[in-house]
């Protein structure tokens, strides 16, 4: 194990931890991050590049790191791509490097940069074409790619929850803390989000005072005035996305997938204070490790101490640097030098840059003005730069170990840009800042341009209170925080250092994807010009760091190359999320059995505990057949059949849809609604009918029942209730507006049990006793009548889905169970839908494989219906002439040929000189009653004549099968049983 | 006269690492507009780019100009999951999609620029058996019409793609699935920029920040567009707009059978391989997820619309979680893999999810539209189809029944039955 | 666009809302009004349903371009 010096910083604890890295183990104090420690530990290199893989070190801090990037985890439950700099060890973690074989040091396909002129911008598109990009695609698969592919996850399920507010702040820095203080004092609800563990944001390096209290202590002060004013504080907590008044941020702590959360947030106003992003200054090798942003330095010094002992030179545009320096030399670094681009002039006139190089002289740090770190030197780490004046082009070497770069800030427009922004570019500044933003969504802070402490507290404030003041939310000025701290940066803009052409090629922009100014400048050659051309050419800022630090350098080189303004080359669009997000996380609740939620019958328990094999059928659980009966579905659903056939069965109805229609007009809403008419079934009866869409085809069938002149209720099929509800107010709203016609769904208020079968009757009249006696006996065909079973609301309906002699028992769901048990004990077995579904081919009635949607009632043998010319919905777009011809489909029924043969639904039929399909099979069961294989097909009605001999060809499933077409009623075509 | 073109190729690639970048040639030469043209295809997106070359190369119109709003490939071709397949229920649809699928075989080849076609495979998979019956018919009518289709049962699933775990308990168990050996995924921007230089080659004028805002027209004949940068006389025009269809049937002031709709996508952080083919998964409840990964090692997914008509391409939060639940439902070993872009394509949605290839309100002006879901998939049929109506005024076979009139007469080519909306209750 | 307001039941989530389609115009012959829409982009007359909340069916005037809602009232409110 390898043991460090004890360091000290201000997210360390002194306890001590262990993890392994590359297999070996490493000691870290309690606080520490992955790439705090491994630094410490002088571990530069953390990783190598996607196309390159050249080796990387770290170059932020924050989720804009590109470089280093671990797999956390023990094959094969990892977790890929996590970002060194966010990922708080913990004791025991196991780390690895990615994107590298066999080890970090020693990487084979390394080799490929030594090819870097000839793998320049989108030289894929250039070659690989022969034989075919299939051949070379598996090998590239292999090379692309970060960490490692997870091949199993115990995260757990993200919690989720919904938050409402009228202010929500993004950011904690001193932006986001003076917006959510002003927002706070108007008594507004306000909600607080901030990626890190602790509020302050930039005020951590902040030596001024905020209403006279160093800027620390206001934080705390702040933080706890917070609290007291009802503020809800999310910390580890980032905003990841949303749209209108709905904002999503996710609760991750540690930088690591585990135990987390995600909020939907709905608010009046969001207020974007996300900071602002360093950006490097483009130099060659500046992907060396040991090259990173300024900022991320002192990070690492302030917070974990670090970069102890470390030789840096820092090279800068502005005046922040100096006391970055400062801070530096006084946590223990060795600065060396500060290499500033600003010419002499201009730093003469500013006073406190001057003072700072006067007091890091005197410490022996060498400060150059108008000069340029040109080249990062080393093998493997950083171990000097090349200096040049850039007036004089002369040049001078410095040894170092570091090499901090800072080129300014990019504000974070992420979130900004969503819903309606757009750029404009601040010269001065070098920023891109939103403007045009939609109602309701502000930026203030660092996110708005605004560096310097005084002008960040008081915009951000006097912004909140206006965008408060315009949704009637009044501030009165109360809580407006004031400080002074540093001045403005003094930035002069400066994005890459000079050199060669042919060095280009070794100046990165965007580190992760290996894109350098070669590459810019190779798109340009090539005609790619705008900005989001070359983004997606040279494959600029796709990275997971979502082109943080790339974009704007990117445009801004790009901008130098195609010789205009940085302005009108313009930024591309970034995309939601503003943070990436784990799948887990995203998915929300929507996590295994709550992927959607099940409907269960009141009968579900029952059907489990005596061995009913459940599946889906849609969103319902239904049983598909009892293992008593069989030991597959196949031998089963036979048995079963055959058994109502001979005795009886019952079968759980429950999920079958069922629609209350109530009112003096409902008889006339009705015959709209479908074929036939409605208005002529008589009290008491019930008759079969026919939905259609708004196209003609046949949209639903069912049975619908009237208990009243004005009282109907409509069965529609299982798990088409809130369709057909929906179709029905429709049409009442649209054609009916303030008729009397009240739509109700039923369906969960009524149990079905489905009693078949010859001894139905019986069993039904002994179940329920002498009341029902005489009634049983007098229900003809279609007939229903209502009353009660043990206390419990009940309607029987003599209606028949098998051919039988049958009845449904519709029945409050509290006697659903009792009922159902008195009907198997008096010895009527439960079959399940396999059965249910021979049964229903032997009559040929229809399910969802005949009423797909593309079957017009032609199609289905109920052209007589159409003729009665009930001018329903859909009924005028039947008269179409494609419905008519020759080649349209027609139901038939089909058996083999030779009586024994069997075929499948989805077999094609044809001819037999022939393979151009005439129809197909839209069901087949092997019928007990008849012992052979039956079926039902749409076949063009040319060939629709029963007796005509067709193949069944389904060589999907190696079957040819002779079938000759039958009747659509395979089983009793007289319909005696159904009226026995 | 522009410079010529460079051929690509490996050597050409060893050429230009000595001779620099200058070496290369802008793929598609920024020419200025001339006022009249045979031919004005508004839309630089596949479907426009790939008809221009088609004319040009197969039938030989000199004059032939682009006109784009935006940039060459800003729509949908560079805004979808690169999904390629022919595996479709109606013969109407999957001998045209088959035409497409044979011709991505050799597109690379033919432009000469790499496309990437990626004959990876796409499964359909079944979430019950419920399902198979209409599997099997469309993979019957596939096979007997020559085209690959394979129906896997849980088995066979198990063993073709065993991170699929078949046999794990799932609120939707898997019964089977019915497979596309030879259908993939093909690079999409790669598509767009191939035909922009392969048609700028052949005389092409792509003319970029140029939008149309009107035609003018004399009795029932267009004599030419209205643009942004000025009138441009044409003797034919082709409208091939995409999501913007809607808004060109409002400017012919012609309603159309099509609804715009909005089709989100999203990719993961890269991983090392995972998966090599594509999965499609539909289940209850309005829930889609189709999954592949792409070359760069990003899980790439997408699922249904959004479900109501919009131009604004910000997905909502509600579908993209839907879509990855579905994702994760289907492999649950990603729950810890990062989703780090979302973005989102204008869809138009025809009544019957079918596309439009036919004259629209003059006799010599055209349509090619209502993509739904497959515009991508289709590119180099669609060109070759519709640079034939352009060029001689009569549909090719393969997509006479693209025709409007079809709603009229009923030869409606509904593939999954949902009738005249994109969107079902 | 996250949210939309019933007229009975306020402000909802957008997920407890189902869009139908745009309405058709006054005087279509059927084919036309089953098959034809009017696409606009910045003024859409749709069918929507608050379908998993009080049901109501809802007459919106949107902008699909930016997502806001232009004006929404009940479908079949009969006035006096």
């Amino acid at each position: 194990m390898k043991a460090a010096i004890k360091r000290v910083g201000t997210r360390l604890s002194d306890k001590t931890l262990r993890f392994i890295f590359d297999g070996r183990e490493y000691e870290a104090q309690v606080g520490d991050t992955a790439a705090s420690v491994l630094m410490a530990h002088g571990i530069f290199a953390l990783g190598r590049s996607v196309k390159y893989r050249r080796l990387r070190g770290l170059l932020a801090v924050g989720p804009e790191e590109p470089n280093a990037l671990l797999t956390v985890g023990v094959t094969p439950m990892v977790i890929p791509n996590v970002s060194a700099p966010q990922l708080q060890l913990r004791e025991g973690l196991v780390l690895k490097s990615q994107n590298r074989w066999p080890s970090l040091r020693f990487d084979v396909a390394s080799l490929l940069q030594l090819g870097s002129g000839f793998f320049g911008a989108g030289f894929y598109y250039k070659t690989f074409m022969w034989p075919s990009w299939r051949t070379y695609e598996s090998l590239i698969r292999r090379l692309a790619g970060l960490g490692e592919a997870p091949g199993a996850s115990d995260l757990p399920v993200a919690a989720v929850e919904y938050l409402s507010c009228d202010v929500l702040v993004a950011g904690a820095g001193a932006a986001g803390l003076s917006a959510a203080l002003v927002a706070a004092h108007t008594g507004a609800r306000v909600v607080l989000v901030e990626r890190e563990p602790v509020l302050g944001g930039e005020l951590e390096f902040e030596s001024a005072l905020v209403d006279g209290q160093p800027a620390t202590s206001w934080v705390t002060a702040t933080e706890q005035m917070l609290q007291t004013l009802g503020v809800r504080i999310l910390t580890d907590t980032t905003l990841v996305g949303g749209t209108g008044g709905v904002h999503i941020a996710h609760h991750e702590p540690g930088g690591l997938a585990g135990h987390n959360k995600v909020f939907h947030i709905r608010s009046r106003v969001l207020v974007i204070a996300m900071g602002a992003i360093e950006r490097p200054i483009a130099l060659i090798n500046n992907d060396l490790p040991g090259v990173m942003l300024l900022g991320a330095a002192e990070r690492l010094s302030r917070r974990y101490g670090a970069l102890t002992g470390r030789r840096a030179v820092i090279f800068a545009n502005h005046q922040r640097a100096y006391a970055a320096a400062a801070r530096l030399v006084k946590a223990g670094v060795s600065v060396r030098a500060v290499i500033d681009t600003r010419s002499a002039a201009v730093l003469e006139q500013d006073a406190v840059t001057a003072r700072h190089c006067a007091s890091l002289q005197v410490a022996g740090v060498l400060c150059l003005s108008e000069s340029a770190v040109v080249s990062a030197k080393g093998w493997r780490t950083v171990t000097g730069v090349d200096i040049q004046h850039l007036r004089s082009g002369k040049a001078k070497r410095i040894a170092c170990d570091l090499l901090l770069t800072s080129g300014g800030w990019s504000p974070a427009m992420h979130a900004g840009l969503q819903g309606g922004g757009t750029t404009r570019y601040a010269a001065d500044k070098a920023t891109f800042t939103v403007t045009d933003q939609p109602i309701g969504r502000v930026t203030v802070g660092a996110s708005s341009g605004h560096f310097e402490l005084a002008a960040v507290l008081s915009e951000a404030a006097s912004v909140t209170a206006r965008v408060m003041s315009e949704l009637g939310l009044v501030s009165d000025g109360a809580g407006i925080p004031m400080g002074l701290g540093d001045p403005a940066p003094r930035l002069a803009p400066y994005w890459r250092a000079p050199c060669t052409p042919s060095q280009e090629k070794r100046q990165f922009i965007d580190f992760q994807n290996d894109v350098t100014v070669a590459d810019l400048r190779a798109s340009l050659a090539e005609g790619f010009r705008d900005i989001e051309h070359v983004k997606r050419y040279a494959t600029l800022g796709i990275g997971t760091e979502q082109g943080r630090t790339s974009t704007v350098l990117g445009a801004a080189i790009l901008a130098e190359l195609k010789g205009e303004s940085i302005e009108s080359v313009g930024l591309s669009r970034p995309r939601p999320p503003y943070h990436p997000m784990t799948m887990r996380a995203m998915a929300g609740l929507r996590v295994g059995s709550a992927l959607r939620v099940a409907k269960r019958t009141p009968l579900h328990d029952w059907h489990v505990s005596h061995g009913g094999v459940l599946d889906p059928m849609g969103l319902w659980m239904r049983p598909r057949f009892y293992r008593s009966n069989g030991a597959d579905a196949a031998i089963a659903a036979v048995t079963e059949a055959r058994r109502v056939r001979t005795t009886g069965g019952i079968v759980d109805g429950s999920t079958l849809g069922k629609i209350e229609v109530v009112g003096a007009d409902v008889a006339a809403f009705l015959d709209s609604m479908y074929l036939t008419k409605a208005s002529t079934i008589k009290i008491g009866r019930s008759k079969y009918m026919v939905n259609l869409r708004e196209d003609g085809m046949v949209l639903d069938d069912g049975i619908v029942l009237r208990l009243a002149a004005d009282r109907f209720i409509a069965t529609t099929s299982s798990g088409h209730a809130e369709h057909m509800l929906s179709h029905f107010e429709h049409y009442r709203e649209v054609d009916w507006p303030g008729r009397a016609v009240t739509l109700t769904d039923i369906t969960d208020a009524w149990s079905v049990i489905a009693v078949a079968g010859p001894r139905s009757r019986a069993a039904i009249q002994h179940v329920l006793g002498s009341e029902w006696q005489s009634r049983i006996e007098t229900l003809t065909h279609m007939d229903f009548a209502q009353g009660h079973y043990a206390g419990v609301a009940l309607t029987v309906l003599r209606a028949s889905f098998s051919g039988e002699l049958a009845y449904e028992l519709h029945v409050g769901p509290a006697a659903a169970v009792a009922l159902w048990e008195a009907l198997v004990t008096s010895g009527l077995e439960p079959y399940g839908i396999d059965a249910l579904d021979i049964l229903r081919v032997e009559k040929g009635y229809l399910v969802s494989s005949e009423l797909n949607g593309q079957t017009t009632p032609g199609d289905l043998n109920m052209d007589s219906l159409v003729r009665l010319g009930n001018p329903c919905v859909g009924r005028a777009l039947l008269d179409r002439p494609a419905f008519h011809e020759p080649t349209r489909g027609r139901l038939v029924g089909v058996r083999a040929v030779d009586g024994c043969s069997g075929f499948l639904a989805g077999a094609q039929l044809t001819t037999l000189s022939s393979t151009q399909p005439l129809g197909y099979i839209t069901s087949s069961v092997f019928s007990p009653t008849l012992n052979e294989w039956i079926g039902l097909a749409l076949l063009a009605r040319a060939q629709a004549i029963e007796g005509a001999t067709l193949i069944a060809r389904d060589p999907l499933r190696g079957q040819e099968t002779p079938v000759r077409v039958t009747s659509t009623v395979h089983v009793d075509p007289t319909g005696e049983r159904i009226k026995s | 006269m522009p410079l010529a073109r460079r051929h690509y190729s490996a050597l050409a690639l060893l050429r230009a690492r000595w001779a620099g970048s200058r070496y290369w040639r802008p793929l598609w030469t920024g020419r200025t507009l001339k006022d009249h043209y045979d031919v004005v295809i508004v839309g630089a997106g596949g479907h426009g780019l790939a008809t221009a070359y088609h004319l040009a190369r197969d039938h030989g119109i000199k004059r032939i100009a682009i006109l784009e709003k935006r940039l060459v490939g800003y729509g949908n071709v560079g805004r979808n999951t690169t999904i390629v397949r022919s595996n479709y229920l109606l013969p109407e649809n999957h001998y045209f999609y088959e035409d497409a699928l044979r011709r991505w075989g050799t597109l690379s080849r033919d432009l000469n620029y790499n496309v990437m076609y990626s004959p990876r495979g796409v499964v359909d998979l079944a979430v019950s058996e419920d399902e198979i019956p209409a599997m099997a018919r469309r993979g019957n009518a596939l096979r007997l019409a020559g085209i690959d289709a394979e129906l896997l049962d849980v088995a066979a699933l198990e063993r073709a793609y065993p991170q699929l775990a078949p046999r794990r308990v799932r609120r939707f168990p898997l019964a089977g699935a019915l497979v596309q050996a030879r259908g993939g995924t093909v690079r999409h921007d790669a598509v767009a920029w191939g035909y922009a230089r392969a048609a700028s080659a052949l005389g092409v004028d792509i003319i970029e920040d140029c939008e149309v805002t009107g035609v003018r027209s004399h009795a029932d004949v267009a004599e030419g567009v209205e643009t942004t940068r000025g009138y441009v006389r044409a003797e034919r025009i082709l409208f091939a707009t995409a999501g913007h269809t809607g808004m060109i049937g409002t400017m012919l002031g012609v309603p159309l059978p099509i609804e715009t709709h909005l089709l989100q996508a999203m990719v993961s952080e890269p991983i090392k391989p995972f998966l090599d083919t594509v999965m499609v998964s539909v289940f209850p409840g309005h829930g889609e997820t189709y999954l592949s990964q792409s070359d760069r090692g990003g899980l790439v997914m997408g699922g249904h619309l959004d479900g109501f008509p919009s131009y604004t391409r910000e997905g909502t939060w509600d579908r993209m979680q839907d879509v990855v639940a579905g994702a994760v439902d289907l492999f649950p070993q990603l729950a810890g893999v990062k989703i780090v872009r979302q973005w989102a394509g204008t869809n138009d949605m025809t009544m019957d999810g079918s596309p439009i290839i036919d004259r629209c309100r003059y006799d010599n002006v055209f349509l090619n539209a209502g993509w739904c879901y497959g515009g991508f998939k289709t590119i180099p049929a669609s060109g070759a189809a519709c640079a034939t109506l352009v060029a001689t005024g009569t549909a090719p076979d393969l997509i006479k029944g693209y025709a409007l009139s079809r709603f009229a007469t009923g030869h409606l080519l509904d593939e999954p039955g949902y009738g005249p909306f994109p969107v079902r209750l | 666009m996250t949210s939309l307001s019933c007229p009975f039941c306020g402000v909802r989530e957008l997920a407890e809302f189902a869009f139908h389609k745009t309405l058709p115009n006054a005087g279509d012959d059927p084919l036309s009004a089953v098959y034809l829409r009017i696409n606009q982009v910045d003024d859409s007359h749709e069918y929507w349903q608050h379908v998993r909340g009080c049901r109501a069916w809802l007459k919106a005037r949107r902008n699909p371009s930016t997502g806001e809602v232009l004006e929404m009232n009940l479908l079949g409110a009969v006035t006096s």
